[in-house]
């Protein structure tokens, strides 16, 4: 088993209006996991991940980080274990170039300038981020700033990244090519945690789902237990991928026996489905 | 997600005071603030702060009101010392007490209470108006009585955007800390101050564009959801407010006996405790807030 990064013991956060946002939730986060966490707005997601980071304090229980409590740690600290990269890049940009954004956070580590120059290289590398580097954030694509967001946390060398939200407001070949960095992410030996509402994402890209209902975890599983239960995910008020929901309704009426995640997982099922019924 | 969002805003409440319409406080409001400054006699303004608290502890608002009271109050205070070893007094100055290198005048312990006194009564006048009232019902009265519309909206979108921005700089900050920043020095001005001006302004672009969209500029009377109507109840608070500021004043510019700042002593034990106390709710307030903004 991988070394275990993030431990939350019994961990509940109330507010301070007395509202519970997340409510003993026990849970271990390992190096090089794919985690995506899904539920519905309010239900607790962002608070339980703001946790990770130390942006929030539990309230009860604790959270560990690299076998260290966060309640007395400072976010700065704990940023170099973990990187938050925010859904809204705007939230983060604020620099004149592309570069000198990426150089903030591996300055505030401390670091010399040869290493600060090396890791902004591998992040312009990483991200394809070349013909912009010199250009305003501000001025480039908003899918493009995304990937700024997530290239100024990758150069600070996190062993968990969290993306809140790494798809929204993009279009399909933007959204291919962040699923593709988050698996060359966890190809590199980091953890990435998604928070997400994209179905495709979290049916495609992530194995282990975490699911979070009225703060309470319901379920920490792998996506396809999760897209199959359909208990489970009508009391999320979730609707797992079409091509789940068809091949659901396909089983229902005994055309295929398992269930499909994907249009490739599909196709498979259904070959395998004509091969049967032309052998018999 | 919360932040760090200021509590001066409405609490929801059933209170006699949240009853009365918008108007008839509002003119509570200004006749406080117009009497605190037209006089220097400690009883009047004690009295409107006894009034103040009353009217508080009458509309359930504690909790919201010392929150707010807990950051003012010790700047409010200061003013105690500050006043003792300078007043803003016509010469001369009569010292009674010696404090290390600070003489503390008698003018000054007068002058500072009386400023403490004043800044304290019409603050909590303010603040029972605020949070008793609607923002919608205020400015719906205020259109009423004829405030142009436009200067109405300007200050609608104002009091809404604070509690706006004020979360966008939370969240802005705790990107900024995401990545490792230093929270306090000058090095986090610009991370953390150029990503909430930019989302102001665009927001406001955003604004204008779905303002024009909604015919903003359009002609004719406009209606509004809401609706203030004013009972009986609500005009005789009125008269009786406008009354009693215009008796009070009144009374202050006749009776030149209601100046006490030669005849007011304070014995010099009084007015060094005083000013300690004074000077101690400050450093404490300063202190604490100061943890805290490192702690973050």
């Amino acid at each position: 088993m991988e070394e275990v990064l993030i431990t939350c013991d019994n961990l509940s956060h109330v507010y301070s209006g007395g509202v519970v946002a997340v409510k003993e939730v026990n849970l271990k986060i390992r190096r090089g996991e794919l985690i995506g966490i899904i539920g519905q707005n309010g239900s607790g997601k962002t608070t339980l991940v703001k946790h990770f980071n130390g942006l929030l304090k539990p309230t009860y229980g604790k959270v560990i980080i690299k076998g260290e409590e966060t309640t007395n740690k400072r976010v700065q600290e704990l940023s170099r274990s973990v990187g938050y990269v925010f859904q809204n890049p705007n939230h983060q940009l604020f620099a004149k170039t592309v570069t000198a954004e990426l150089e903030f956070g591996p300055r505030n580590l401390g670091l010399s300038e040869e290493e600060v120059h090396e890791r902004v290289e591998k992040a312009i590398e990483f991200f394809n981020l070349d013909t912009y580097r010199d250009q305003h954030p501000y001025r480039i694509s908003f899918p493009l700033r995304k990937l700024v967001g997530m290239a100024s946390i990758y150069t600070m060398r996190p062993d968990v990244f969290i993306l809140d939200e790494p798809t929204t407001g993009q279009d399909n070949i933007t959204t291919r090519i962040v699923y593709q960095l988050i698996r060359r992410l966890r190809d590199e030996g980091s953890t990435v945690i998604c928070v997400a509402h994209d179905m495709i994402l979290l049916a495609e890209v992530v194995e282990r789902m975490i699911v979070m209902r009225d703060s309470v975890l319901i379920a920490d599983t792998d996506p396809k237990t999760v897209f199959s239960d359909r208990k489970l995910m009508s009391s999320t008020h979730l609707y797992p991928p079409q091509i789940t929901e068809l091949s659901h309704r396909l089983k229902d009426k005994n055309f295929i026996n398992t269930y499909a995640l994907s249009i490739d997982e599909m196709q498979k099922v259904t070959d395998q489905q004509l091969q049967v019924k032309r052998s018999k | 997600m919360r932040g760090a969002v200021l509590p001066i805003s409405m609490v929801p409440g059933n209170s006699v005071v949240h009853k009365i319409a918008p108007l008839p406080k509002l003119l509570w409001a200004v006749g406080v603030l117009i009497i605190s400054f037209s006089t220097r006699n400690p009883a009047i303004l004690g009295a409107m702060i006894v009034l103040g608290l009353f009217l508080a502890s009458i509309s359930n608002i504690w909790s919201s009101f010392l929150k707010v009271m807990g950051i003012l109050f010790p700047i409010m205070v200061i003013a105690i010392f500050l006043q003792s070893i300078a007043p803003a007094f016509p010469q001369p100055w009569t010292p009674i007490a010696q404090l290390g290198p600070f003489t503390i005048y008698q003018e000054g312990i007068y002058s500072g209470l009386t400023l403490f006194e004043r800044t304290f009564s019409m603050t909590i006048f303010a603040m029972v108006f605020i949070m008793t009232t609607h923002p919608s019902d205020l400015f719906v009265s205020l259109e009423k009585i004829g405030m142009p519309y436009v200067i109405n909206f300007i200050l609608t979108v104002t009091l809404q955007l604070i509690p706006i921005l004020q979360r966008e700089f939370a969240t802005v900050l705790s990107a900024q800390k995401s990545r490792g920043m230093k929270g306090t020095g000058f090095g986090a001005v610009l991370p953390s101050m150029v990503p909430v001006f930019v989302g102001a302004i665009e927001r406001v672009q955003q604004m204008s564009i779905s303002l024009e969209s909604r015919a903003f500029g359009s002609t004719g009377k406009k209606t509004s959801y809401r609706n203030v109507v004013m009972g009986v109840k609500d005009y005789v608070i009125m008269v009786v407010g406008l009354l009693a500021s215009a008796v009070t004043l009144y009374w202050i510019l006749v009776d030149k006996s209601l100046d006490w700042s030669r005849t007011m002593h304070f014995s010099p034990t009084l007015s060094v405790i005083l000013v300690i106390t004074a000077a101690l709710i400050f450093v404490t307030f300063i202190v604490i807030s100061v943890s805290k903004i490192i702690k973050t």
